[in-house]
């Protein structure tokens, strides 16, 4: 064969593969079944579940596909190419972000989410929804924060061990703060009450109806009903008070500090139960759960929407719609410790197993109870952006020893520039 | 007029065909992403909602943001920080891993070079509970010298010289192997009469290695600036997104990277991109000079 004619027949193959390629599309092959693609990310869906939905749902074909590294920016990436994307996807807590974009998504409400509404925790539920009615994700799991605290630490120091007289004595921030005091003085300089400033900063917030902005957009943190200054006053009087031992989530200077007992609270979500477990194996059986100070809130939690280019939204529905009942959220809480956003669910005794790491107490009850009082809230688009300014400012009061007053100026001055862009 | 080349491109059109993989490929992942980071330095976008034209606005709001200039200062300082010492190290490597009276020389190249294919990501973990502030080894040898333990990664200049000495630690081998092919590359002759005449090791060092190396000291300084000012992984996994307590560690990328992923100014991201081709530019021409200037 000559080189030429070697030539042509490689583009004729190329051509007959690509007339072929777009051929083959969907009707040929599955005229009866319905292929629907999930992205989520590593047990962000309970795996057993999605099997089970193969078998519920014998007309659709699912694939779930595990989308790991920075899952937000491949989203983000897909939907700005605007095709070829999944029909379901599962967001994080940045559901806020998308709100801009909500007409790249299926309006829920449309596809029938009013019939089971009711079902779910009202909070949870309206985080997936804009300030302009549209809802554009439904709930999968929650994260009711609670306070872990040490109870051996807590005896030797004087203070009452057990949750509910720890609740009792602790029930505000201030008392919180007050009874670290005391729990320092009497355990000395190796022992400290919580992990950093950025932790009260953002659970004081996570409590709260009104943090940065209202449902029109417009900041509001300079507003005395906005809990911004208030939780920056209390972050800040815990620096002060010299409770930090100064080391952030996710180092290994944190897992460090737990393992070896320099922590003896904090204030946390539910998904750090697993985080602590494997942080700090040597402290087992010595933790507890109590209500948290300040009140009960949530920190993170994730939601599944569908996405505007898929062909299929009313079988998607369906599968999110199963996926995510009540008895199916049991489920992913057995198998991948989702917590529940199903009312009902939260009654499941799946929920109320004891567990030896926290010395045999039921930590879903005071999880649960949390669950049920967070109040509902509204974080908007720039929250990150805000948050990041904010927390950034704290940390430099903290470990910069920068003065509190002026890094609250510096804050502000840096948000309205930031609120101009 | 185009006549003649139009033939001539026909008549060589195999050769062409064979060559183009190269450019197509380029075209698509390296031209076409130049081009459209430039466009999107003047819009105003969120990844994914549509583009606004913002006109000059990215780059006016980049050159007059504080935080901007921080990641630039950071920046500059982690790359003299990095480069002055790696590159001498690299030099004096270079030259004992060349020397005869050196025993095993295979594995001392090697093993310089290890830490070069490490991978990034578990380095800046390793280090990172080296420097650490209550159960980091570096603090473990302080006390152990009675001294008071430091907390590294809570401070500016800490964060900084953590971030240098990784780069140091992973780019001494690679510069000093072209350090080496460099020096096999001097006639023995010239040490020789040196030698004859009674030059020291150290003249012989200064007065014929480094003059000689000069093009290739040349390369790594380049190399080694278009680097350093794209320093990124080793801040972030060691101190995160905000480049640590009081922003040390806050590169110019990972402002950029900040900017754009986090906070979702992919316009801006774009217009930062840019700021730092300039300075990247300004600086190799800065170092060419230095360089170059220095040796007639």
């Amino acid at each position: 064969m000559t080189t030429r004619a070697t030539f042509s027949a490689m583009l004729a193959a190329m051509l007959i593969a690509a007339i072929m390629l777009t051929g083959c599309s969907p009707q040929a092959a599955a005229e009866k079944k319905t292929t629907l693609t999930i992205w989520y990310w590593n047990r962000g869906l309970d795996d057993k579940l999605i099997e089970a939905a193969r078998t519920r749902f014998p007309n659709v074909r699912i694939v779930a596909q595990k989308v790991g590294g920075d899952f937000k920016s491949k989203l983000k990436t897909t939907l700005a190419a605007g095709s070829g994307g999944p029909d379901i996807v599962a967001f994080n807590d940045w559901v806020t972000e998308m709100f801009p974009n909500a007409d790249r998504f299926y309006d829920l409400y449309k596809l029938g989410a009013h019939d089971i509404e009711k079902d779910y925790l009202p909070w949870k539920w309206q985080l997936g929804v804009t300030p302009q009615g549209r809802m554009v994700a439904l709930p999968i799991d929650t994260g009711p924060t609670a306070l872990f605290y040490r109870a051996d630490l807590f005896e030797q120091a004087g203070l009452p061990s057990d949750p509910e007289e720890v609740h009792k004595l602790m029930g505000t921030w201030d008392a919180y703060l007050a009874a670290g005091k005391k729990l320092q003085d009497a355990l000395g300089d190796g022992v400290k009450l919580t992990d950093n400033i950025g932790t009260i900063y953002t659970q004081v917030n996570a409590q709260s109806e009104n943090i940065y902005f209202d449902k029109a957009d417009a900041f509001i943190g300079k507003d005395p009903s906005s809990s911004m200054k208030r939780a920056w006053d209390l972050a800040v009087k815990a620096s002060g008070m010299g409770l930090l031992a100064n080391a952030n989530g996710g180092t290994p200077e944190w897992s460090a500090a737990m393992n070896t007992g320099k922590i003896a609270s904090f204030v946390g979500a539910v998904w750090n139960k697993e985080i602590l477990r494997q942080a700090a194996p040597d402290t087992a059986g010595k933790w507890r759960v109590a209500r948290a100070p300040g009140g009960d809130g949530n920190n993170g939690g994730s939601f599944l929407a569908i996405m505007g280019t898929s062909k299929h939204p009313n079988e998607a529905f369906r599968l999110i719609e199963w996926l995510q009942n009540p008895e199916n959220q049991v489920k992913s809480f057995a198998d991948v410790n989702l917590f529940p956003s199903a009312k009902t669910a939260l009654d499941a005794p799946a929920l109320r197993k004891k567990e030896d790491f926290f010395g045999g107490q039921a930590t879903g009850e005071i999880f649960t109870a949390s669950a049920l009082h967070v109040k509902p809230s509204y974080f908007g688009p720039r929250y990150v952006n805000v948050n990041g300014i904010a927390n950034r400012q704290l940390q430099s009061v903290s470990t910069q020893g920068k003065d509190p007053d002026q890094a609250w100026r510096d804050t502000l001055a840096r948000i309205d520039k930031e609120l101009l862009r | 007029m185009n006549r003649r080349l139009t033939a001539e491109i026909w008549k060589h059109r195999k050769a062409y065909a064979a060559i183009s993989p190269f450019f197509i490929v380029f075209a698509i992942f390296g031209l076409f992403p130049i081009a459209f980071s430039m466009y999107l330095s003047f819009q105003k976008w969120d990844g994914i909602g549509d583009m606004t034209f913002n006109g000059l606005n990215n780059y006016r709001f980049m050159l007059g943001d504080p935080e901007f200039w921080h990641a630039v200062t950071n920046t500059l300082l982690i790359w003299v920080y990095s480069t002055i010492p790696m590159l001498f190290l690299a030099l004096v490597l270079a030259f004992l891993l060349n020397a005869s009276f050196v025993k095993c020389r295979t594995f001392f190249r090697i093993g310089y070079f290890l830490p070069n294919v490490t991978s990034l990501v578990a380095v800046a973990i390793v280090f990172s509970t080296l420097f650490s502030s209550n159960y980091g080894l570096l603090n473990y040898a302080l006390n152990l010298f009675g001294l008071q333990s430091v907390e590294f990664l809570q401070r500016t200049w800490g964060i900084q010289f953590a971030i240098s000495l990784m780069i140091v630690w992973r780019w001494v081998g690679y510069n000093a192997i072209i350090y080496l092919a460099g020096l096999q590359s001097i006639p023995a002759v010239l040490y020789e009469a040196a030698r004859m005449d009674g030059a020291t090791g150290a003249q012989a060092f200064f007065r014929i290695t480094v003059p000689i190396l000069r093009p290739i000291i040349l390369f790594t300084v380049i190399t080694s600036t278009i680097g350093g000012m794209q320093i990124f992984t080793e801040p972030q996994v060691l101190v995160g997104n905000d480049g640590g307590p009081g922003g040390g560690g806050l590169t110019i990328v990972l402002y950029l990277y900040r900017e754009a992923f986090i906070n979702n100014y992919f316009g801006y991201g774009a217009a930062v991109g840019w700021g730092m081709f300039v300075l990247i530019a300004l600086f190799s021409l800065v170092n060419w000079r230095l360089v170059k200037g220095s040796s007639n």
